[in-house]
C-alpha cells in the first residue's frame, strides 16, 4: 500500500460538509468491499447487498459518527480560537510595549471615564437600585401629613389622627408612629448629645428589622408606667457605648433618666427619613391623646406602614385619604384641609436626590463617550503608522475578519485595563463622594461596591472597548488592500480617516459644551445662593446648640437662670459683640403655630399657620436682624408678666394689611385657654434655610415659652470658631453635664445647607473640566496629525509665497471650524436637554444666555490654544525639506 | 429508531485500530481488511463498530484524518496515529498483556 498523496487538510467543515464527507467515506468502503466480494465470485448485485448486510447498522453508525465529528469540530474551533486569542494578546502586549506613550494616555483617559461612571453608578446603585435594609422594603410606606390648601405634603400627623388612621385602615398589616427623640448621654466622659427617635412598638415590626443584639420593642412597651427601655443603633453602640455585647440589660443615662438597653440594631440599618437617628426610645401617645387641645392640633408624628400583600401604595393612599376626609367632617376646627400623602419608602428616602443623581449619571456617561472618542481618535491615527504592519499580516494570510479581531482584542485589552484602573479610581471616588456628602446622603451605608457595581464596571469597560475599537478596526482593515499597493502617503483612505477624526472631535466638543453649560448653570445657581441676602448676617457669627437635661431644669425659672447666666458669661468674653438664643436658627428651619387675632371672627375651618420661635432678648442684635418698630424683648418680660409677641414684617403685612399690628392681641397655638399676647415689636424678615423664602413669623420671649434648649448665636469680632474652647469652658463651668453640640460658624452651617447643591455642582464641574481637557487633547491630536499629513502641501504653499500668517490662519481656521460646528451642536443639545436640570437650579433659567455665551468663549479659547502648537509647527515647515522628503 | 448494538468489545476495537494504524496511515476499508487478515477470521468485527470507533478516536485526538488518494486513485479518508494515540496504544497494550497473562495463569495448570 503506497503512501497516500495528501492534498487537503480540512480545517473546519460546515455541517452539510460533515455529512457529505461521511457519505463519501462510507461509499468508498462499500465500493471497495463490493469489488472484493465480486472478485471472490459473487454477482455484482449480491456483492453489494452482502457488503451492506455484513456492515451492521448503517443508519446508527452515520448518526454516531456525525455526532462525534460535530463534537470534534466544536473543540477544534475552540482550541483555534484560544490559540488565536493568545496570539492576539501577545501581539497587543508587544504593540503597547513599543508605544508606551499611547498606551498610558489611552489607559488614563479610559480610567477617568470609566472611573467617573462607576463611582456615580455605585451611588445610584446604592440609593436607587439596592433594596433598602428592611424586611420587606417594597411594602414599607411612609405616611406624611399634608395640607390641601398650602400644598405642603411632607408634614407631620397629630396623635389623634394617627390613632384613627391606625384603627380604621385595612391596607396595612401594621402602621407605626414615630417622633423626634434623642437626648444627652451622660456617661463617664463628656456628655454626648445623641439624635434619636421615639417609636411605637409597631415601627420596628413595619421595618422588619432583625436586631444585631437583643430585641426591639415589644407590644405594650410603648405605654406609660413601663420601665423605660432603649434600642441603640450599631454605630453609636460602637462609638459611644463601648461596643460590648454585655450592654444588653444594662441601664444608660439619657438626659438624666436611666433606660434599660434591650437591643442593638444591625450595622446596615438606618432609620427611614430620619437617618441621623441613633437611639430609639418608646413613644407614649397617651399624654397627648388625653389633652383635647393638642390631640388633633399638635402635629409631631411621622408614620410608616407595612402594606398588606397585594395592596398598592396608591390603594393604601386612597383609603387613608378617605379616612382623613371623614376626620375633616368630624373635626373641622382642627382637620379642615388636612389629609395625608403616602409614598413608597424608596421614594420617601431618596426622592430628593434622584434628579441630581440621574443628571450626574448622564453627565458621567457623556464624559465616557468623550473619552471613547479620544481613544478612537488615537487608534485611527495609530492605524496610519501601523498600515505597513497590518499589510504584512494580511499578506501572510490573515483575513479581514482576523485583522479586525486582532485589533478588537487590542481595544478590549485597553478597555479592560483602563476599566481596572477606573475601578480603583471609582472606589476611591465613591468613598470621597460619600464622605463629602456627609449626612446629606439618606442611605450612605447602602453605597458599597457590590457585585452589581463590579459587573456594571466590567460591562461598561467592554462596551467602551467595542465603541472606541470597532470603527478604527474596520477603517484600518478596509485600508489594507490600498496600503498593499501604496507606499503610504496621502491615500484616499487617509482622507476618509481624517474626516472621521474631525467628526469625532466635533462630537467631543459638542458633548463638552453640553457638560460645560450644565456645570455653568449649577455654578451660577450656587453663586446666586451664596450672594443672596438672608435678612441677617452670617459673617463672624458662631452658633451652637444647648439642650438642658435633667430634672433640675424642669422648671422654666431654672432654664431662664441657666441661659441668662450663660449669655452674661459669653458676652463678657473678649471678641464677643452680642449673644442671643433661638429655638432654631433660620438656616435649620423652624416650628410653626396657628395664629388667632383678638377681635376678629374665627375663620371657617383651620386658623392660619405662622412661623414660631422663642427667642432671647439679644437674639436680633446677635443675628443682625433689624428692628423695624416697637421694642425687642427685655428683662421686663418674665414668665409671670403679661405675655408679649414680636412679628416679622411679612406677618404684619399679611394679617394687618391696612392696620397697625402694634398693640394688637394674638393667640399662638391651638389652646383656646392660652392668654392673649400683645404685639410689642416688628423685625425684618429672615429667609428660611439656604434657598427658602421668608415666612410670616411670630417671635415670643424665651422666658415665656421654654423649650428646654436653645440654639445660641454669638456675633464676634474675631474668627468665630476660635471662641469655641472658651464657650465650652463657660458651659462646663455652669453645668458639666450639658454638652455643647452642633457648634459651627454660621457660614459653615450655610455651607452644610448647600451640600445638596454644591456636590452635584462640583461633580458636574469636574466632569465638564475633564471633558474639556479630553476634547482639547482630541483637537490637538487631530490638528497635529493634519499638519503632519499636510507637510508637503504646506511646503508647496510656502514655496509659492504664502505668508506665515496665511499658513497659521489655515491651520487655526480648520480647528475653529470643528469647534464652531461642535459648539453649535452642543449648545443646541444643552438648550434641548436643559430641562432635566431645572430641579437643581436656583434663580437661573436652563437657557441662561450668560452661561451659554461664557461656555462658547471658554470652548473657543481652549480649542484655539490646542491649535496653537500644531499651527506653530506648520510655520516651521521648511519648503525645501518638505519637498525633498518625498 | 434502531436500538444501538451493545458493543462489549469497544475497548478491544479501539486498541486494535490503534495498533493497526501504528503500521501506517490507512483508510477505514484498509483497517477493516487488515484486522480481518491479521486475526485470520477469528475475530469478526462489524465494520459499523469499526467506523464508529474511528470517528470516536478522531474526536479523542488519538488518530487524525486526512483526505488522500487511494491505490485505485479514489478520494479516501486516511487515518493516522497521533502522538497521543501512540501513547494510548502503549498503555492499552500493556494493560491487555497483563490481563491476558492473568487469565492464562488461571487457565493453564502450572
Amino acid at each position: 500500500m503506497g503512501r497516500p498523496r495528501r492534498y487537503l487538510r480540512f480545517p473546519w467543515r460546515s455541517s452539510p460538509r460533515l455529512r457529505a464527507d461521511l457519505d463519501e467515506e462510507l461509499r468508498f468502503y462499500f465500493d471497495m468491499r463490493t469489488r472484493e466480494l465480486v472478485e471472490q465470485g459473487m454477482s455484482d448485485a449480491d456483492a453489494r447487498r452482502e457488503a451492506v448486510r455484513e456492515f451492521g447498522d448503517v443508519e446508527y453508525t452515520k448518526r454516531y459518527c456525525l455526532a462525534e465529528d460535530a463534537m470534534s469540530r466544536r473543540e477544534e474551533r475552540r482550541t483555534d480560537y484560544v490559540a488565536e486569542l493568545r496570539q492576539d494578546m501577545m501581539h497587543s502586549w508587544r504593540t503597547f510595549r513599543r508605544s508606551p506613550g499611547f498606551a498610558v494616555i489611552a489607559l488614563l483617559t479610559l480610567a477617568l471615564g470609566i472611573g467617573a461612571n462607576t463611582a456615580i453608578f455605585s451611588v445610584v446603585n446604592g440609593l436607587l437600585l439596592r433594596d433598602l435594609p428592611y424586611g420587606e422594603p417594597d411594602r414599607v410606606v411612609r405616611v406624611w401629613g399634608a395640607h390641601k390648601d398650602s400644598g405642603v405634603d411632607r408634614s407631620q400627623i397629630s396623635a389623634g389622627d394617627f390613632i384613627d388612621l391606625r384603627t380604621r385602615q385595612r391596607s396595612f398589616t401594621a402602621l407605626g408612629a414615630f417622633a423626634w427623640g434623642g437626648g444627652t448621654y451622660i456617661g463617664t466622659g463628656d456628655p454626648v448629645r445623641l439624635s434619636g427617635a421615639r417609636v411605637d412598638a409597631n415601627v420596628f415590626r413595619v421595618l422588619g428589622v432583625r436586631p444585631y443584639l437583643g430585641r426591639t420593642f415589644a407590644a405594650g412597651e410603648d405605654s406609660s408606667g413601663v420601665n423605660p427601655t432603649i434600642v441603640l443603633g450599631f454605630s453609636v453602640w460602637r462609638r459611644v457605648f463601648g461596643g460590648a455585647s454585655s450592654i444588653v440589660g444594662k441601664t444608660v443615662n439619657i438626659s438624666g433618666r436611666s433606660n434599660t438597653v434591650i437591643g442593638v440594631l444591625p450595622p446596615t440599618f438606618f432609620f427611614p427619613t430620619m437617618a441621623e437617628a441613633e437611639i430609639f426610645t418608646p413613644l407614649d401617645l397617651t399624654p397627648v391623646l388625653r389633652d383635647v387641645n393638642r390631640s388633633r392640633k399638635f402635629h409631631n408624628l411621622g408614620a410608616i406602614g407595612l402594606l398588606r400583600p397585594g395592596v398598592t401604595v396608591a390603594q393604601a393612599g386612597a383609603e387613608l385619604k378617605g379616612i382623613t376626609a371623614q376626620l375633616e367632617r368630624d373635626f373641622p376646627q382642627s382637620n379642615s384641609n388636612m389629609t395625608v400623602a403616602t409614598v413608597g419608602m424608596r421614594d420617601a428616602v431618596v426622592g430628593d436626590t434622584r434628579p441630581a443623581l440621574l443628571v450626574l449619571l448622564g453627565a458621567s456617561l457623556l464624559v465616557l463617550l468623550i473619552a471613547c472618542a479620544n481613544v478612537a481618535g488615537m487608534l485611527l491615527s495609530r492605524a496610519v503608522s501601523r498600515r505597513q504592519e497590518l499589510a504584512v499580516r494580511a499578506a501572510l494570510g490573515a483575513g479581514r475578519a482576523r485583522l479586525v479581531r486582532q485589533m478588537m482584542t487590542e481595544s478590549l485589552i485597553l478597555a479592560l485595563a483602563g476599566g481596572a484602573i477606573g475601578l480603583a479610581v471609582a472606589l476611591w471616588g465613591t468613598h470621597a463622594l460619600v464622605a463629602s456628602a456627609g449626612d446629606r446622603l439618606p442611605a450612605a451605608s447602602q453605597v458599597t461596591a457590590d457585585a452589581t457595581v463590579l459587573l456594571t464596571a466590567l460591562a461598561v469597560s467592554v462596551a467602551s472597548g467595542v465603541v472606541f475599537g470597532l470603527v478604527p478596526a474596520l477603517a484600518a482593515s478596509r485600508g489594507i488592500q490600498l496600503a498593499l499597493k501604496e507606499s503610504g502617503r496621502g491615500t484616499s483612505s487617509g482622507v476618509s480617516r481624517h474626516r472621521m477624526r474631525t467628526a469625532l472631535v466635533t462630537g467631543q466638543l459638542a458633548l463638552a459644551a453640553m457638560l460645560l453649560v450644565g456645570a455653568g448653570l449649577l455654578v451660577r445657581s450656587l453663586v446666586g445662593l451664596q450672594k443672596r441676602d438672608l435678612g441677617y448676617s452670617i459673617e463672624s457669627t458662631l452658633t451652637f446648640e444647648i439642650l438642658l437635661a435633667g430634672d433640675r431644669y424642669d422648671s422654666g425659672a431654672a432654664q431662664d437662670q441657666f441661659f441668662d447666666a450663660l449669655y452674661t458669661r459669653l458676652e463678657a468674653l473678649p471678641g464677643v459683640v452680642a449673644v442671643g438664643g433661638s429655638g432654631n436658627i433660620p438656616l435649620r428651619g423652624g416650628a410653626s403655630a396657628s395664629l388667632a387675632i383678638d377681635g376678629r371672627p374665627q375663620p371657617e375651618g383651620r386658623l392660619p399657620e405662622v412661623g414660631y420661635q422663642p427667642v432671647s432678648d439679644n437674639l436680633f442684635k446677635a443675628m443682625g436682624v433689624p428692628l423695624k418698630r416697637g421694642r425687642t424683648f427685655g428683662p421686663q418680660d418674665r414668665q409671670d408678666s403679661p405675655p408679649v409677641v414680636m412679628l416679622s414684617e411679612s406677618a404684619a403685612r399679611a394679617y394687618w394689611p391696612n392696620g397697625d399690628p402694634m398693640g394688637a392681641r394674638v393667640r399662638l397655638g391651638p389652646n383656646p385657654n392660652d392668654p392673649w399676647m400683645t404685639v410689642v415689636g416688628i423685625v425684618g424678615d429672615v429667609r428660611m434655610g439656604v434657598d427658602g423664602e421668608s415666612r410670616p413669623t411670630a417671635y415670643v420671649s424665651g422666658r415665656q415659652d421654654h423649650w428646654g434648649g436653645m440654639a445660641v448665636v454669638m456675633r464676634t469680632t474675631t474668627e468665630p470658631t476660635s471662641l469655641l474652647p472658651a464657650v465650652r469652658r463657660e458651659v462646663r463651668a455652669l453645668d458639666p453635664t450639658i454638652p455643647v453640640s452642633d457648634a459651627y460658624s454660621m457660614k459653615q452651617v450655610r455651607t452644610q445647607g448647600l451640600t445638596d447643591r454644591r456636590l452635584p455642582m462640583q461633580l458636574m464641574a469636574a466632569f465638564a473640566l475633564l471633558a474639556l481637557v479630553l476634547a482639547a487633547v482630541g483637537v490637538y491630536g487631530v490638528m497635529a496629525y493634519s499638519v503632519a499629513a499636510r507637510t508637503r502641501e504646506i511646503g508647496v504653499r510656502v514655496a509659492l509665497g504664502a505668508q506665515p500668517r496665511n499658513v497659521f490662519g489655515m491651520v487655526v481656521r480648520q480647528g475653529m471650524g470643528a469647534a464652531a460646528a461642535g459648539l453649535t451642536l452642543g449648545l443646541l443639545g444643552a438648550a434641548a436637554l436643559g430641562r432635566v436640570l431645572t430641579s437643581l437650579l436656583y434663580g437661573v433659567k436652563p437657557t441662561d444666555v450668560l452661561t451659554f455665551v461664557g461656555v462658547a468663549g471658554v470652548l473657543l479659547a481652549v480649542v484655539l490654544a490646542a491649535c496653537l502648537v500644531p499651527a506653530r509647527r506648520a510655520l516651521r515647515v521648511d519648503p525645501l525639506e518638505a519637498l525633498r522628503s518625498e | 429508531m434502531t436500538k444501538p448494538p451493545i458493543d462489549l468489545l469497544q475497548g478491544t476495537v479501539d486498541v486494535l485500530i490503534l495498533r493497526t494504524l501504528a503500521w501506517e496511515p490507512m483508510h477505514g476499508y484498509g483497517v477493516a481488511r487488515f484486522i480481518r487478515q491479521r486475526t485470520e477470521g477469528v475475530l469478526t468485527i462489524e465494520s459499523a463498530a469499526l467506523y464508529q470507533a474511528l470517528h470516536r478516536l478522531e474526536r479523542k485526538k488519538w488518530i487524525r484524518a486526512e483526505w488522500g488518494l487511494s491505490e485505485n486513485n479514489r478520494r479516501a479518508k486516511y487515518y493516522s496515529l497521533t502522538a497521543d494515540g501512540r501513547k494510548q496504544l502503549r498503555e492499552e497494550a500493556a494493560t491487555w498483556r497483563s490481563y491476558a497473562e492473568a487469565v492464562f495463569k488461571v487457565l493453564e495448570p502450572v
